[in-house]
């Protein structure tokens, strides 16, 4: 009898550390499917990030409050007139803004980190897929308030990485050109920062 | 589980109900029944080049037979930049007859569009890039696959959960899910997104660009895909058909006309010649499993 309870016990606790194994695995697995979890987001680089987003759009806000209201019009010369009055007062308005203003170093390391991470999940190569969609990785030079090259296509950030990065109100949006990450005024058109070269190129497997 | 039966279920009554391409060509009919929704679909046509002005007097001679009320715009609406002559040039020019005929266009963004197209009137974006509307028993949802950011995501959820379970669930965008197009291929990152939501509120169509050519998809987990980027681009030669393709056609510049009559969808490709490529009948699938508002 008692050597039946042992045989019971010693099942028990295989099973259990079987368990355990099986769910850490699978744990792995999990978070390996999710590039940068959204516990990341308050990394302290990520949160001075925000701050100065939030800084820029009251700066935004501000400019565009000057101009008159864009509503939808039939007539195009208006909205390329908007867009480019919008620009030329953001850009006149920071005009000593440089790279790494918003993406600050600190805030640059965290999203390395996080697209590194997105490059090399099992979703990796969904999200080359994606950047693969736009246009081809030529070489582009950019500068801080420069107004988006018109010759580019956008690059789709893809959209997995995207539900992991720190939220954007409307007036801003990530996007990719060639191996930078770039921070766009999607109103004004409208360069505000980037960073250089954090998009890895395809690797030879693919 | 429960989505992969779902799926199969609605995959092989969907099958069973379309009627195959060309098989019944000389018999495709449009019913043109009362109060039926009309509409055309165009993909990457802003050009400017000659190809995009005969597609669209196509249209117009199409219209005739099938006096369609309005068209979706499956992104690169403007590929010459967002200047007004580009405007002009690339799309009020060539669709100036449907234009005064009060055809209205519904645009979506493609990866060469500038979001301030948006703010074009025409376009009926009402300055958002994405957002929805509804004519008849059809719910469209136009959405921006450039940027499908969370707030996108949500958005879509909760318009989609709102919609009737009665009504047809369209959406379009540029980027298509799914794709035997030897350029580009499908978007697989987006599919890992929007798939899961279109199989939960059972979205019924989804309209793409993005490749130049035109290629129908058997139905993916119960949905039917279209491609239609070639109303003004074409890559000549440029889909490579798979076990995914039920037709394609890649020789011509092409645009599709559909009616919603009910529980149908009626659809025909016609090439810029004038020559009918493809057609069909869809029996909108039941989505009884899909989440209630």
């Amino acid at each position: 009898m008692q050597a039946i309870r042992r045989t019971s016990k010693r099942l028990y606790y295989v099973l259990s550390a079987g368990m355990l194994v099986v769910e850490a695995v699978c744990g792995i697995q999990a978070r390996g499917q999710t590039p940068a979890g959204p516990q990341d987001l308050k990394a302290p680089g990520f949160q001075e990030f925000s701050e100065r987003v939030q800084k820029y759009l009251q700066l935004h806000k501000s400019v565009e409050g000057t101009l008159p209201k864009l509503k939808s019009t039939s007539d195009p010369e208006m909205i390329e007139a908007h867009q480019n009055a919008l620009a030329r007062k953001i850009r006149a308005a920071r005009a000593q803004a440089k790279q790494g203003d918003i993406f600050t170093p600190a805030a640059s390391e965290e999203f390395k980190k996080a697209l590194s991470t997105a490059f090399q999940s099992p979703r990796a190569p969904n999200a080359r897929a994606t950047i693969k969609q736009g246009a081809s990785l030529k070489e582009v030079h950019l500068r801080v308030n420069q107004t988006y090259p018109k010759a580019v296509p956008n690059t789709s950030v893809p959209p997995t990485l995207l539900q992991n990065l720190p939220k954007l109100p409307d007036e801003i949006a990530y996007r990719v050109v060639s191996h930078d990450l770039v921070l766009l005024d999607v109103r004004a058109n409208l360069v505000l920062d980037f960073i250089p070269g954090v998009i890895p190129a395809q690797p030879p497997s693919e | 589980m429960i989505m992969c039966r779902r799926s199969l279920v609605i995959g092989v009554a969907g099958a069973l109900l379309f009627l195959a391409p060309n098989q019944f060509a000389d018999e495709f009919k449009f019913p043109l029944k009362p109060n039926s929704v009309r509409f055309a679909a165009i993909g990457d046509m802003g050009t400017g080049d000659s190809p995009e002005y005969e597609t669209s007097d196509q249209m117009v001679q199409q219209r005739k037979a099938f006096p369609f009320d309005f068209v979706i715009m499956l992104g690169d609406n403007l590929y010459g930049g967002h200047s007004s002559a580009a405007f002009e040039k690339e799309f009020a020019s060539p669709y100036k007859v449907l234009l005064d005929g009060g055809i209205k266009f519904y645009a979506s963004l493609g990866n060469h569009d500038d979001a301030s197209e948006r703010f074009y009137k025409p376009f009926n974006m009402n300055g958002a890039n994405y957002y929805s509307f509804k004519k008849g028993n059809v719910h469209f949802f136009a959405l921006d696959s450039n940027y499908m950011d969370p707030k996108q995501l949500d958005w879509l959820q909760k318009q989609l959960q709102s919609a009737g379970n009665d009504e047809w669930k369209i959406c379009f965008f540029h980027h298509p899910l799914y794709s035997s197009a030897r350029k580009h291929g499908p978007a697989t990152d987006l599919r890992l997104l929007l798939e899961p939501i279109f199989i939960k509120y059972g979205v019924n169509v989804v309209f793409a660009g993005h490749e130049h050519v035109y290629e129908r998809i058997r139905p993916q987990n119960g949905i039917y895909y279209f491609t239609e980027g070639s109303s003004g681009q074409l890559r000549s030669g440029g889909l490579d058909r798979s076990s995914i393709t039920a037709n394609g056609f890649d020789s011509d510049r092409a645009f599709m006309l559909i009616e919603i009559a009910d529980q149908q969808m009626y659809f025909e490709t016609v090439s810029r010649t004038g020559t009918v490529v493809d057609s069909g009948v869809i029996q909108r699938q039941q989505s009884s499993e899909a989440a209630k508002p």
